[in-house]
């Protein structure tokens, strides 16, 4: 039905007259016109600066998975809603606008072409929908206005003081008076026409039903005029809404699917390894034109949720780090340094390389301050939770990689730690050659001596070298003995697997050390590896197939937990007390090992498992992450100690981990609170071989605490440090 | 400025040192190599005072071939050229003979400034500085913690028993550096890429027309002896034990 076409809606055949009482059409297509123009020129510029630089990147590959992430992260809004109460608000402006413009879609549609079917029930049903959405964005506005302006949590703003700009105040403003107005119109529409004959099904729309019942004492005339301005001042809202998206915050709704089709499909954490070390002029990021275009455009999709900061230990724990920030002040340099090198650019004669001024700033030390780019501990929080798929650990690591490989300007205790993985292949310093002698008396036997092993246990420097590491590399050992598991270790071949270098930002250290092992592995003809410390684990499984290492890679808390579950480890003693599970970050949020630890404990006899405030996914790094190990910690609170008092609010008797970093770290969080009385950390390992109840069956030890006697032999008695 | 800096390849210290059954040196199979920690503060004194003053660095060993990976090293660390003296003659040569060598190959060059370890972590010597600078007919500031070089002079802070020596000396000087002179830096991976290119000299014995007769030679080397096995006294009485603990000292460590 064409428009202009008058049309009898009674009972039955219910409907109503799109665009009644509103009928300057040309002078709405002229403003339709000019808004759209606003809207594309915008865009068009934006596009410019998107293209203005950056290092080419491929992120259109693999359609099928980029759709997925679309649908489950844009459309669905997975992430959105794993923080329930901003999620809610999202998604009732976010499916309520979606729902509208469908509406309004459909509204138009039958106002130009006209649709057979709208009327009578579908009609009706139509009304109420959009009602009921309409409704939801304005909920939500109400919500994200409270949120924002009342309540303003940490997570909108940074240390303590809201980000907030004009352009937030405008959006909301706009898309509440949107929905405000189009109320209003239906109320007055409704208020008009409910008294002609036969219109009786007004309240369907009933929040514009209800509106109309308080608007008593207003003449019908006067109301048909109200309505037309009312509608004409939605009309104006809603086009000057279109026209302001490409320069506002309203532009995520399309960077931010853009950046979700756009998302890595790389294993989690994928740090791009450095190609070519001999020609290339520049390694690192040191500059915005060492990013790729995406790295840039991921600042565009970012809309100062916080979501990030609301997880990150270095933030929590009073760092001047806050993923947001560091996102949002690339995207403020970024937005100064863009039109420059566009303009350059286009300055430039054909075939020439641009003019680009200097920058005015630098961007790692300046922009990026260099406490906020050494106080990531790579945790992956933030990635983890960004619902818009912005990966900001590969920017922190390649601002690392400029500072450590370009100007070799980094923290001097980290210096030493790089030394002595050069020269001892671990970050100790403690002699290489003593890499072998964890456990002279368990009798593991090496490759060398017997390569025709089902498994390499990949010991890692923590297992071969900490005492306290140590201890677990022995009782998984031995769990592994007891339960006939085929396995074999390096000794003195086995090298430090390079994780510190590679997050600390000395890739080439990195690839000097992934490489020397890779060797050695694959010269036995490794194909199985068991790792004892999720660092090793995570860079042997997800780096080496970069340098040819490509091994079937597990780490001990998988292995036994499939060994518990085959029953070929049993348990003899249960156990006492309350126990919590921290969540090393290269486990779960890299690796999504989350159930198999857990499994391992809940099997064991007694024992009672409690969860921390944060587990999972949002679990909270014990502090050691991305070369923070070796590094002091300076600023702010501790940030293993804020872990430990997580672990003490449950009150947890034992921490149990996967990883010795973290155990390190939690048992100096430990001692750090005055705990060590009622509290102990220990691994997994301890806590199933300690249950295996097998030492004690075999022999009556004098002390049962008593670690295993591991004093060197005589032969390497600990040398003498040289005297200054 | 034409500032030299004399390096030394030693173990790590972290290496496991064997000696060789025959007594006369140590068993090279396995051990890490790596630049004299004294001597790095030598090459980084030399570059900071490049970039203060101008000029450039001159790095010079004695060693055989892997030496070269220590003045690598020192050119990945800024160093612009390097004299890499390798004779089989002058292997494990006294410090007479190594100062000797150092000396004929930097009189070649121009000097102004000469640093050295104050002494390296394997042979323990101390001796290589203070001979080059006889050798060479120059003054010597020894295990110096602080430097200042200017007006054709040099200032060096050297610590002594309770107290610390100023001393000031004319140009061209040897200086022998003690730990706390400076961080020495870590090379950047350009510097490590252009090391590779840097010109390196290589000479003998016979270019440099010594001699390569030592004045002390090594008569024979012996592991320290081995640690006796610790000893844990039993016993319920805590006087007793303790009393077992004196007797032990005093007649069997002979300590009291």
């Amino acid at each position: 039905m064409a428009h202009g076409a008058k049309h009898v809606y009674t009972v039955g055949n219910e409907g109503r007259e799109v665009f009644w009482n509103a009928p300057y059409e040309l002078i709405l297509f002229a403003f339709t016109a000019v808004a759209m123009a606003i809207f594309a020129y915008g865009l068009y510029r934006r596009w410019q600066l998107w293209k203005a630089i950056g290092k080419p990147e491929d992120r259109t590959d693999n359609a099928g998975a980029r759709i997925q992430s679309l649908i489950s992260n844009g459309l669905f809004q997975i992430k959105t809603f794993r923080d329930v109460y901003p999620g809610i608000m999202h998604a009732l402006i976010f499916f309520g606008f979606f729902v509208l413009i469908f509406g309004a879609a459909i509204d138009a549609t039958q106002f130009h072409i006209g649709l057979p079917f709208f009327h009578g029930s579908f009609y009706l049903w139509f009304s109420l929908i959009m009602e009921i959405f309409g409704l939801a964005v304005l909920l939500g506005v109400v919500i994200a206005v409270y949120r924002r302006y009342i309540e303003k949590p940490d997570r909108l703003g940074y240390m303590g003081t809201p980000d907030n700009t004009a352009d937030d105040a405008i959006v909301l403003t706009l898309i509440g008076s949107i929905i405000v107005t189009g109320f209003l119109i239906e109320a007055l529409r409704l208020y008009v026409n409910v008294n002609v004959d036969g219109f009786t099904w007004g309240m369907w729309s009933f929040v514009g039903y209800a509106l109309s019942k308080t608007l008593t004492g207003i003449g019908y005339d006067t109301a048909r005029v109200l309505h037309k301005w009312m509608w004409w001042i939605h009309t104006f809202i809603v086009l000057g809404f279109i026209a302001y998206i490409p320069w506002s915050r309203l532009l995520h709704i399309i960077t931010s699917p853009a950046n979700q089709y756009m998302m890595s499909l790389k294993p989690k954490g994928y740090l791009e390894p450095i190609g070519d070390f001999e020609t290339a002029e520049s390694f690192g990021v040191g500059q915005l034109e060492d990013f790729t275009w995406k790295q840039i455009f991921d600042s565009e999709a970012c809309t100062r949720c916080g979501r990030c900061q609301d997880g990150c230990p270095a933030y929590l724990s009073g760092k001047p780090l806050s993923p947001k920030k560091v996102i949002q002040d690339l995207k403020t340099y970024w937005l100064e340094r863009a039109p420059v090198v566009l303009a350059a650019q286009k300055a430039a004669p054909e075939g020439e390389e641009p003019q680009i001024p200097e920058p005015e700033k630098l961007m790692v030390g300046e922009v990026i301050d260099l406490h906020e780019l050494w106080a990531c501990t790579n945790c992956m929080y933030c990635i983890e939770h960004c619902p818009v798929c912005i990966e900001h650990v590969p920017k922190i690591v390649g601002m690392r990689q400029y500072k450590v490989l370009m100007e070799a300007d980094f923290a001097p205790e980290l210096q030493l730690t790089y030394r002595n993985m050069e020269n001892n292949s671990n970050p100790w310093g403690i002699g290489a050659h003593l890499r072998q002698d964890w456990a002279p008396e368990l009798g593991v036997k090496t490759l060398a001596e017997d390569a025709n092993v089902e498994y390499l246990f990949y010991v890692g420097c923590s297992g071969s070298f900490d005492d306290r590491g140590k201890k677990v590399a022995v009782a998984l050992a031995k769990i592994l003995k007891e339960a006939g598991v085929s396995f074999g270790v390096l000794g003195a071949e086995e090298g430090c697997c390079g994780d510190s270098a590679m997050r600390g930002g000395n890739e080439y250290l990195y690839q000097i050390l992934a490489q020397t092992n890779i060797e050695v592995m694959s010269g036995y003809g490794v194909k199985k590896i068991i790792c004892m410390c999720p660092h090793g684990y995570n860079a042997l499984k997800k780096d080496y197939p970069h340098f040819g290492g490509n091994y079937e890679v597990y780490h001990h808390t998988e292995i036994l937990a499939d060994l518990i579950a085959q029953g070929r480890i049993t348990f003899k003693k249960s156990v006492e007390g309350l126990f919590t599970y921290h969540d090393s970050c290269f486990l779960g949020r890299y690796n999504d090992v989350y159930d198999q630890p857990r499994n391992a404990l809940k099997a064991i006899p007694g024992l009672n498992l409690v969860e921390m405030d944060r587990s999972y996914a949002k679990s909270f790094c014990c502090g050691a992450g991305g070369a923070r190990m070796w590094m002091e910690e300076d600023i702010g609170e501790r940030i293993n100690d804020m872990r430990t008092d997580q672990a003490i609010a449950v009150n947890a008797g034992t921490i149990a981990v996967g990883c010795p970093f973290c155990l390190t770290m939690m048992a100096d969080g430990i001692k750090d609170r005055e705990k060590e009385e009622s509290m102990d950390a220990l691994d997994i390992a301890e806590i199933v071989w300690n249950a295996m109840g097998i030492e004690e069956a075999a022999e009556e030890a004098p002390s049962g605490e008593a670690p295993p006697a591991e004093e060197t032999s005589e032969a390497e008695a600990p040398k003498e440090e040289p005297s200054e | 400025m034409n500032i030299v800096a004399c390096v030394k390849q030693v173990p790590d210290t972290e290496a496991l040192i064997k000696v060789k059954p025959d007594g006369s040196g140590i068993e090279e199979g396995g051990i890490k190599w790596v630049m004299n920690p004294y001597d790095e503060f030598g090459v980084e004194e030399a570059l900071k005072l490049k970039e203060k003053l101008g000029g450039e660095v001159t790095v010079v060993s004695v060693g055989p071939a892997r030496t070269m990976e220590t003045i690598r090293t020192a050119l990945a660390m800024g160093a612009e050229k390097g004299i890499h003296i390798d004779d089989p003659a002058l292997y494990n040569a006294d410090a007479y003979t190594t100062a000797n060598a150092l000396a004929a190959a930097i009189k070649e060059i121009p000097y102004d400034i000469i640093f050295c370890g104050q002494r390296a972590i394997d042979g323990d010597m101390g001796q290589v500085g203070s001979i080059l600078a006889e050798l060479l007919d120059i003054p010597q500031c020894t295990i110096v913690t602080k430097l200042d070089v200017g007006d054709g002079k040099a200032t060096a802070v050297k610590p002594i028993e309770g107290a610390q020596l100023v001393l000031e000396t004319s140009l061209p000087c040897v200086i022998t550096a003690q730990k706390g002179l400076n961080e020495p830096r870590y090379a950047s991976l350009p510097g490590i890429m252009k090391a590779k290119k840097k010109p390196v000299d290589v000479k003998n014995a016979a270019a440099l027309g010594i001699s390569v007769e030592p004045k002390a030679k090594i008569e024979k080397m012996t592991p320290p002896p081995a640690r006796p096995p610790g000893k844990i006294i039993e016993g319920e009485d805590p006087a007793a034990k303790a009393a077992e603990v004196i007797r032990l000292l005093r007649e069997e460590a002979k300590v009291i």
